[in-house]
């Protein structure tokens, strides 16, 4: 399996002065990920990141360019391509059980085979014993372990999460890094991340993507050389994160810059030798 | 709960604070205390204000006459008219009536209410026409129709059902725009991603995510439907129902058969609110854990 961002560029349209004008959020981007592998998107706000995984999701359509999956171009949203959000988008009205299986459900499979396939998932995630809950009964970071379990249950051929750790608190955020990892190496899907945690993507990806401040474009693709399982305390881990920091920092403060009263200065601008990007200059 | 006490409870020798819920049944106790004390001012205003029995009737009006024998119940009062009514059958009759075309024209409103008010969430161009009309239809009264169902469709049952239909339907429509439009963004790219297409999406995810609100709106569209039947049934007294006893009642200058005619109307209300709505309301709300 292969997917393939060829080129893809997105506009949106944002009113302005004088009518409706064209924002560009995206450059030309082109970049593979091969099957199996976890890939890592990384970069500051409105910088596409997002919007590479709606695309490929089929949520979104390019402007131009395509998004490929095994030579097919996306068009629409298939359950060969699950997703797991940032909020659970847990059907409130459904069991935990159901809501795993209504994408089976839609697939056409019986309700037998469904059901054993959810307790399955569902295992996998450690909560089988809530099978028959509601999920307002279940807390935060329970629901993101159903919302991953309803993903894979679709065993789809490459998994999406748009920042799923992001709405959970640090302590249920670093276990559920480490249910991930886990997950990820008994079931080899492939997974493509996205995340404003450098350190969450180092910990668990093969390949960073880290992208540049608006309109994004790749920055650089780093290969992460340690082998799987990792551990989060380990020194070299974090001596590589140190290394990648700054690359982020330099986008993270060119946006910033942007947003911000013209008195803020990023803190180590001064200090830095080239003299980051900004000083003064406005982009 | 804003009206949550808290009790003292001892554990293990120490006095804790644990809030309390007030039990369905203290208010039950209290809206039927409630209705109780006006029902005991209502007879202490008809007994001493002076007041002619004829334009304000007691509810049920005991007295000692000037013989000295008690009665308990006058026979102007709305309770003698109760009785009247009931041992006629009039009463179940016309109730059966009203609530027979309540049943035609609120499931038509229904229906159609829905599936109009979907379309116009869903669809730019019925948005875009329809949609922008149907608030100043709604804001017509939908008594101002009844004219035009005469000639329309006759003067029948059926003209009455269209008053109820025209009278309910756009409030219907209105509300499930709301709701639908109201339903967060999460739902329906959750539904997308595992797969649902347009029919899918619509009565799997979008109807259900919408219910909480839709509820409410079915809720005001039957009070619409009730007040627009019973405005018929005033003008068209000639046909059996709860709102033509009323004005058999202003016909016959029978005060007290028309007090009774307004309470059977706000007593069927009340119960329908209690047993329908109230239930389903609650049911949902408990469903999706905003209410215990």
């Amino acid at each position: 399996m292969s997917i393939e961002f060829q080129s893809v560029q997105k506009f949106f349209q944002r009113p302005g002065k004088g009518g409706m004008g064209r924002v560009q959020a995206l450059s030309p981007t082109t970049f593979n990920i091969q099957s199996g592998e976890f890939f890592s998107i990384i970069g500051p706000s409105g910088c596409g990141k997002s919007t590479l995984l709606n695309l490929l999701a089929g949520l979104d359509e390019p402007s131009a360019g395509k998004v490929l999956v095994d030579g097919v171009e996306v068009k629409e949203p298939g359950p060969d391509r699950a997703v797991v959000f940032q909020e659970h988008g847990l059907m409130p009205w459904m069991t935990v059980r159901h809501n795993v299986e209504y994408g089976l459900k839609l697939a056409g499979m019986a309700p037998k085979d469904r059901q054993e396939k959810a307790m399955q998932y569902l295992r996998m995630v450690h909560l089988s014993k809530f099978a028959e809950s509601y999920p307002h009964q279940l807390s935060g970071g329970m629901r993101q372990r159903v919302s991953i379990a309803r993903a894979l249950a679709l065993e789809p051929r490459i998994l999406l999460m748009d920042e799923p750790f992001s709405a959970l608190d640090a302590q249920t955020r670093d276990v559920l890094q480490d249910e991930l990892q886990r997950i990820w190496e008994e079931t080899r899907t492939t997974i493509l991340f996205v995340t404003h945690h450098l350190s969450e993507a180092v910990y668990l990806s093969d390949r960073v993507m880290i992208m540049t401040a608006p309109p994004g474009s790749i920055k650089r693709i780093v290969r992460v050389p340690f082998a799987h399982p990792r551990q989060k305390t380990s020194n070299e881990l974090s001596a590589f994160i140190n290394d990648l920091h700054q690359d982020i920092k330099t986008e993270v403060d060119i946006v910033a810059a942007r947003e911000l009263d013209p008195d803020w200065q990023p803190e180590n601008a001064i200090r830095q030798e080239d003299g980051i990007v900004m000083q003064g200059e406005g982009i | 709960m804003s009206n949550a006490s808290m009790d003292s409870v001892q554990v293990r020798g120490a006095a804790i604070k644990i809030q309390n819920q007030p039990s369905p049944w203290a208010a039950f106790a209290i809206r039927v205390a409630f209705i109780l004390g006006l029902m005991i001012l209502w007879e202490l205003v008809t007994a001493f204000s002076g007041v002619p029995t004829y334009l304000f009737p007691p509810l049920i009006g005991p007295r000692i006459d000037t013989e000295g024998v008690f009665h308990l119940v006058h026979p102007g009062s709305v309770l003698a008219a109760f009785q009247r009514i009931v041992s006629d059958g009039s009463l179940l009759a016309s109730t059966l009536s009203s609530f027979g075309r309540m049943a035609i024209g609120y499931s038509v409103s229904v229906v159609g209410g829905v599936a109009l008010g979907t379309l116009i969430a869903r669809n730019w161009y019925v948005r875009q026409t329809i949609g922008s009309m149907v608030l100043s239809l709604q804001s017509l009264p939908s008594i101002c129709w009844l004219p035009f169902a005469l000639i329309w469709v006759g003067i029948n049952e059926n003209a009455i059902i269209l008053v109820i239909v025209l009278g309910a339907l756009f409030a219907i429509a209105i509300s499930t725009e709301g709701a639908i439009r109201n339903v967060p963004p999460i739902y329906t790219k959750v539904g997308r991603v595992l797969g649902a297409k347009r029919l899918a999406l619509a009565k799997d995810v979008l109807f259900f995510a919408a219910l909480p609100e839709l509820l409410g709106g079915l809720k005001v569209g039957w009070t619409f439907a009730w007040r627009a039947l019973m405005a018929a049934e005033l003008i068209r007294a000639d046909v059996a129902g709860i709102g033509a006893q009323l004005q058999v009642g202003r016909d016959f200058n029978d005060m007290a058969l028309m007090f009774a005619s307004v309470i059977t109307i706000l007593a069927i209300g009340l119960l329908v609110d209690l047993l329908i709505f109230g239930t389903a309301e609650r049911a949902v709300r408990r469903r999706w854990g905003l209410e215990k």
